[in-house]
């Protein structure tokens, strides 16, 4: 296993260092404690050497260079032809279930309540391997408020009932499994006594970052929590000053960057600039937990879209398509009764609809929720194609193409699983394509 | 231009004002012959006799109370209450009378009034003749509250008093009589409601009350000269607050301290800093900072008198601390 060289932090508010010589040349052996290289920050000048044995190779910045702090700058290997280079490892996607359970459709205790943490499940309307439609109630749901029929939202088979009548099962948490094919033996287990789907760590791929520690109660295929997403080192809520955290927003700029740059709380407006000059979060490759990341694409024809478009115009005189696509992308989406955002981005400029798969057809109202999804309209735009990579929610960019509409979703690895990535991007397509499929 | 004590100011407007007009007399302890015991009125009874200089004796209930009568009858008095801590004596009739006869009476009755006292602690007056008690009056509707920061404002301030048609509180600093600023010599009113940006600035704002606004002042010269840019505002009244002017300096500055002589809990510096909490919160790079006196009775010690009331050294170590960033953990 290559030991990686870092440019070291030697001082408190360094974020970067100049490289002013090396002792070592690329394929030498070295020995731990050996000096590697010379650094000079605006304090000192300070010699950095080596943590283990092996032989220098990858040396990816030259005498002169400023490094950013924290950026892997060459490896200790154990043979001097070294592993290549320096570089991210390759993006991976994780197995979307544990083995022992099928792939499919991943069906989750939905949140009914503002305040709601938990569901108590009520009963099961569908025996394990039953066959279910879209609309099909699934089971119920007992909140403190009230008690709720729960939709399949999705078409298949019931191939794993992961929790019984009279679990108390968390919201997010995966209840059953949908799969398209008949299952032969339908998975049951009840929450209450195995907590669900357990993740099985043996089945991470080694290029993958070691997984937070779980809670017995976490399912792998479940509703992903965004904080989990972000660093470990970023704990708890940041200190700002609300100017700083104003302007830091306004300016899609991520306080969490400078409590990793090792910048001390509180921040204020003048630690804004501090923020600015980080190294951008793509240049510092080999750092650790990167998520792997998500980009499909899809082609469908724009004829359907079109004539659908315009009946709807005539019909009811509605001729944004924005709350249109937004109503197609929420469908394809949704799998649960909360409440669902779409952004729809077109022409430079943004609209968010709450539900719109909900509301009349093309009759959402927009408003100012954080969206879920982002449906990014660049059908009048020259592109050809986008590599964005990941936002914050997943993004489904709309390109003028060869047959009609490219599609491009993409997304954190950790946001939507490979299968529900693929249903997503498969239906929306689809909806585009045959509209009329949307009204059934 | 001339300059002229603080004391020679408010006697020059209750002059030019009784010349004005014959309705406006004065009330209260010691204001005829002695002229009060910061000799603010001497002269006065000369001019205008003892019909319209009233001495009084030590009965402050009982002439505040004949004087919210006279203002409801067509007079305008001006009382003369010797020590703001005497305040406490005339609370119903300046609160419970004079402040609600115009509501109460449907529109029907004014009570144009104004009540001259004073505050301000280091005059070695002990804990009964030294307190700074504008917050109680402020905190009831119907009430006006001047603050004179200087000789200019305490005459602006009075003429424009004696003119309003409801009763106005104007507390001087007891510690400025005999301090000097530019006076104009022809007339002029300051108008309520309208603070005064006395030094603009960048970095940081104080906002100074009274005699606070020397300390503001004295404050931003130690602060100019470490390079930090601070803009200084008074108030002049702080019923009706400028609301807008000292919104407009915390947006541009991002920090604000509040400075008043008057106990910190419970007052003036926290109605100001609330309000800008509230107004122009995403605008602020700090926590509001206030700064009050010590919530003590104020001693006799002039050792420890000296250290209960803001000083400008403190104001500029907290201006300090909020333009460097510090974590802010005040007391």
């Amino acid at each position: 296993m290559p030991l990686d060289v870092i440019m070291p932090a030697l001082g408190m508010a360094q974020d970067t260092g100049q490289i002013v010589a090396w002792h070592k040349a690329p394929g030498d052996a070295v020995a731990e404690g050996d000096v590697l290289f010379e650094v000079e920050t605006d304090k000192a000048t300070m010699e950095v050497e080596a943590q283990g044995a092996g032989y220098l190779v990858d040396v990816a910045a030259g005498a002169g260079e400023d490094v950013p702090v924290g950026q892997v700058i060459a490896r200790i290997a154990d043979s001097p032809e070294g592993g290549g280079s320096v570089a991210a490892p390759a993006p991976s996607d994780a197995p979307a279930t544990t083995p022992d359970l099928p792939d499919g459709t991943t069906i989750i205790m939905p949140a009914l309540g503002m305040a709601q943490d938990t569901g108590l499940l009520v009963g099961w309307n569908k025996e394990p391997g039953a066959q279910v439609a879209e609309g099909d109630i699934l089971f119920e749901v007992e909140t403190d408020k009230s008690t709720m029929e729960v939709p399949a939202g999705a078409a298949g088979y019931l191939a794993a009932v992961l929790a019984q009548a009279g679990d108390e099962v968390p919201v997010g948490e995966t209840v059953a499994i949908l799969t398209t094919d008949a299952p032969e033996a339908p998975v049951v287990r009840s929450y209450a006594e195995t907590g669900g789907a357990q993740p099985a760590p043996a089945a991470e791929p080694p290029a993958s970052p070691p997984a937070p520690p779980k809670e017995a109660a976490t399912a792998e295929p479940a509703a992903p929590e965004p904080s989990k997403a972000a660093p470990t080192s970023v704990e708890g809520r940041i200190l700002a000053s609300p100017k700083a955290r104003r302007l830091a927003r306004e300016q899609g700029l991520d306080l969490a960057r400078l409590v990793e740059a090792g910048h001390r709380q509180p921040y204020h407006v003048k630690d804004l600039d501090a923020l600015r000059a980080l190294p951008a979060p793509a240049a510092t490759p080999a750092k650790a937990g990167v998520e792997p990341r998500r980009r499909l694409t899809a082609r469908c024809g724009a004829e359907g879209l079109a004539s659908f478009a315009a009946w709807l115009a005539a019909e009811t005189g509605v001729r944004d398509p924005a709350p249109l696509l937004a109503a197609f992308a929420a469908a394809s989406l949704r799998r649960a009764e909360a409440p669902l955002n779409v952004s729809v981005e077109r022409m430079g400029y943004a609209q968010a609809f709450a539900d719109a798969d909900r509301a009349p057809l093309g009759r959402a109202e927009p408003n100012e929720a954080e969206p879920d999804l982002i449906l990014r309209d660049l059908r009048l735009s020259p592109l050809a194609s986008v590599d964005l990579g990941p936002e914050a929610v997943p993004v489904i960019t709309l390109l003028a193409g060869p047959e009609g509409i490219d599609l491009t979703l993409e997304c954190d690895a950790g946001v939507l699983t490979a299968p529900e990535a693929i249903a997503l991007l498969s239906d929306f397509a689809g909806r585009l394509d045959e509209p009329l499929r949307h009204l059934l | 231009m001339r300059e002229i004590t603080l004391s020679q100011a408010v006697n020059e407007a209750l002059a030019e004002e009784m010349r004005r007009d014959e309705t406006v007399f004065i009330i209260g302890e010691d204001v005829a012959e002695a002229g009060t015991p910061f000799k603010v009125l001497s002269g006065l009874v000369e001019e205008f006799g003892t019909g319209r200089v009233v001495d009084t004796p030590i009965s402050e209930p009982g002439f505040m109370g004949l004087a919210v009568g006279a203002a409801m009858t067509g007079t305008r008095p001006v009382v003369d209450l010797m020590f703001g801590d005497f305040i406490f004596l005339i609370m119903d009739q300046l609160c419970n009378q004079a402040a609600k006869i115009h509501y109460m009476s449907g529109g029907k009755l004014n009570v144009p009034l104004v009540l001259r006292t004073n505050l301000g602690a280091t005059r070695r007056s002990a804990a009964q003749h030294s307190q700074s008690l504008h917050a109680l009056v402020a905190h009831i509707p119907g009430l006006k509250v001047a603050l004179p920061s200087s000789a200019y404002e305490a005459k602006g301030l009075m003429k424009t008093a004696i003119r309003d048609h409801n009763p106005v509180v104007i507390f001087e600093d007891k510690l400025m009589y005999n301090d000097k600023a530019p006076v104009p010599e022809e007339e002029y009113l300051i108008p309520f409601g309208q603070a005064n940006v006395l030094r603009e600035g960048s970095d940081v704002t104080l906002i100074g009350t009274s005699s606070m606004r020397q300390v503001c002042e004295k404050a931003a010269d130690i602060l100019a000269a470490e390079g930090i840019s601070a803009e200084v505002i008074d108030p002049r009244t702080i019923v009706p607050l400028d609301e807008e002017t000292l919104l407009a300096s915390a947006r541009k500055t991002s920090r604000v301290i509040v400075v008043d002589e008057g106990h910190q809990s419970f007052g003036i510096t926290g109605e100001i800093a609330s309000r800008i909490n509230e107004k122009a919160f995403y605008h602020l790079d700090a926590p509001v900072q206030r700064m009050g006196a010590m919530d003590v009775p104020v001693p006799f010690s002039p050792a420890l008198e000296d250290i209960t009331v803001p000083t400008p050294e403190g104001v500029a170590a907290r201006a300090r601390k909020l333009v460097a960033g510090e974590m802010i953990d005040a007391a």
